[in-house]
């Protein structure tokens, strides 16, 4: 298996093109873009219903593999779907990818995942989380951290705080699966394609999570999408890290994490959070990061 | 696999894409207030710009980045990133 060390070894070759109507610097879009060099044009994107679906609009599509969109419940049990016919045509040498947001991973198409993960169909399942329903208009999902505003927990006098619910532990969830599961972030390209090849290689379920930051929801200068994938992870709000055979590995490791506000002070979806709901947010991240650093190389699932 | 391989003939009624890639020839420029524009001399060639461009305008040749703006929406992640400022922006001709 071929390892990346650095942005200069990634393949040159692209299977994705512009002209999409995705946002301008839209974080999942340029995931799809990474993900691809990776995968090849011998590859069948399952596409759960999201922002992603209006990449490919009738007559014209950016991508040079293939696609399949199905509801937003089923991408799991379409890609397994898949997956089983392309076997039974003796072709083993198709990958076969789900590509969803964390509405349909976290809240809508949880039922398909977990029975396809249980399974252990031999399909890669990348969840771009946007923390948020954002195709329909940054609707409030379980993905979405604590503090954060959404369209459906506005911030007001009666609540301040806007999201007051703590977000599921997606990983774990995965992990007890006892499937290959994984965070990646787009600021550390060279992470996430190891982990898809790593995943590519893998003669079963792999489950990757991309943080894809969202320039429209998040309410953030298209600019700064890397530069805010980076200070996620830099600030404990996304480490990055993966579980296999319930085996915890934390692939970037920091002794100091950096404070919470240089990664909020940059997004709308932030402003006015009081702070006593900022604390909080901090101890939550400060108390995931301390488990992870516990477990790191044990079972933790 | 092409599509004559296929057991079946295709499904009347469903949209099916043929041409990969189709969406190249759209003009996105139009969404552009800045443009992003290279300078070669101060180039070290490391590829940032190019892995971050979220809607794979900016293509590599072995003489560096070369920039399609009829696919670039104008998003300035590459004038950001770039560690050495050989991506600087201009304001787009209104």
């Amino acid at each position: 298996m071929q390892e990346f060390k650095s942005i200069r070894d990634l393949p040159e070759q692209d299977y994705f093109t512009g002209g999409s109507s995705a946002c301008a610097g839209c974080g999942p879009s340029m995931g799809l873009k990474l993900a691809l060099k990776v995968l090849g044009p011998e590859t069948i994107i399952i596409n759960a219903s999201g922002c992603m679906t209006l990449l490919p609009l009738y007559p014209n599509t950016p991508l040079k593999a293939s696609w399949i969109h199905n509801a937003i419940e089923n991408a799991s049990s379409t890609a397994a779907g898949a997956r089983h016919g392309l076997d039974m045509l003796g072709n083993r040498d198709m990958n076969v990818v789900c590509y969803a947001g964390d509405g349909a991973t976290y809240d809508i198409g949880i039922a398909s995942l977990s029975g396809a993960a249980a399974k252990n169909e031999r399909i890669i399942y990348i969840c771009y989380n946007n923390q948020s329903f954002g195709n329909t208009g940054f609707q409030w999902s379980t993905a979405t951290p604590y503090g954060s505003e959404t369209k459906t927990t506005p911030r007001g006098k009666d609540n301040p705080i806007g999201t007051t619910v703590v977000n599921k532990n997606m990983l774990k969830i995965m992990g007890a699966h006892r499937v290959y599961a994984a965070t990646a972030s787009l600021a550390y390209p060279v992470d996430f394609l190891n982990k898809l090849n790593r995943a590519k290689e893998r003669d079963g379920f792999s489950y990757i999570e991309l943080l894809g930051a969202c320039t429209a929801g998040w309410n953030y200068d298209p600019r700064l999408t890397v530069r805010i994938s980076k200070l996620a992870v830099r600030c404990g709000m996304w480490p990055l890290y993966e579980i296999e055979n319930g085996v915890l590995t934390l692939n970037k490791d920091f002794s100091e994490l950096k404070p919470i506000d240089e990664f909020l002070k940059l997004q709308g979806r932030y402003r006015a959070l009081p702070q006593d709901g900022v604390d909080r947010l901090q101890s939550l991240i400060s108390e995931h990061w301390t488990e992870l650093k516990e477990y790191n190389g044990l079972r933790y699932v | 696999m092409r599509e004559e391989e296929l057991p079946y003939k295709g499904i009347e009624g469903i949209p099916i894409i043929k041409e990969p890639g189709s969406a190249e020839k759209i003009n996105r420029g139009s969404w552009r207030l800045v443009r992003p524009v290279h300078h070669s001399e101060k180039c070290t060639k490391c590829k940032i710009c190019y892995t971050y461009c979220p809607d794979a305008a900016i293509n590599w040749t072995p003489d560096g980045p070369t920039i399609n703006l009829t696919s670039c929406k104008g998003c300035m992640i590459c004038v950001e990133e770039c560690p050495t400022d050989a991506m600087t922006e201009e304001k787009e001709a209104t």
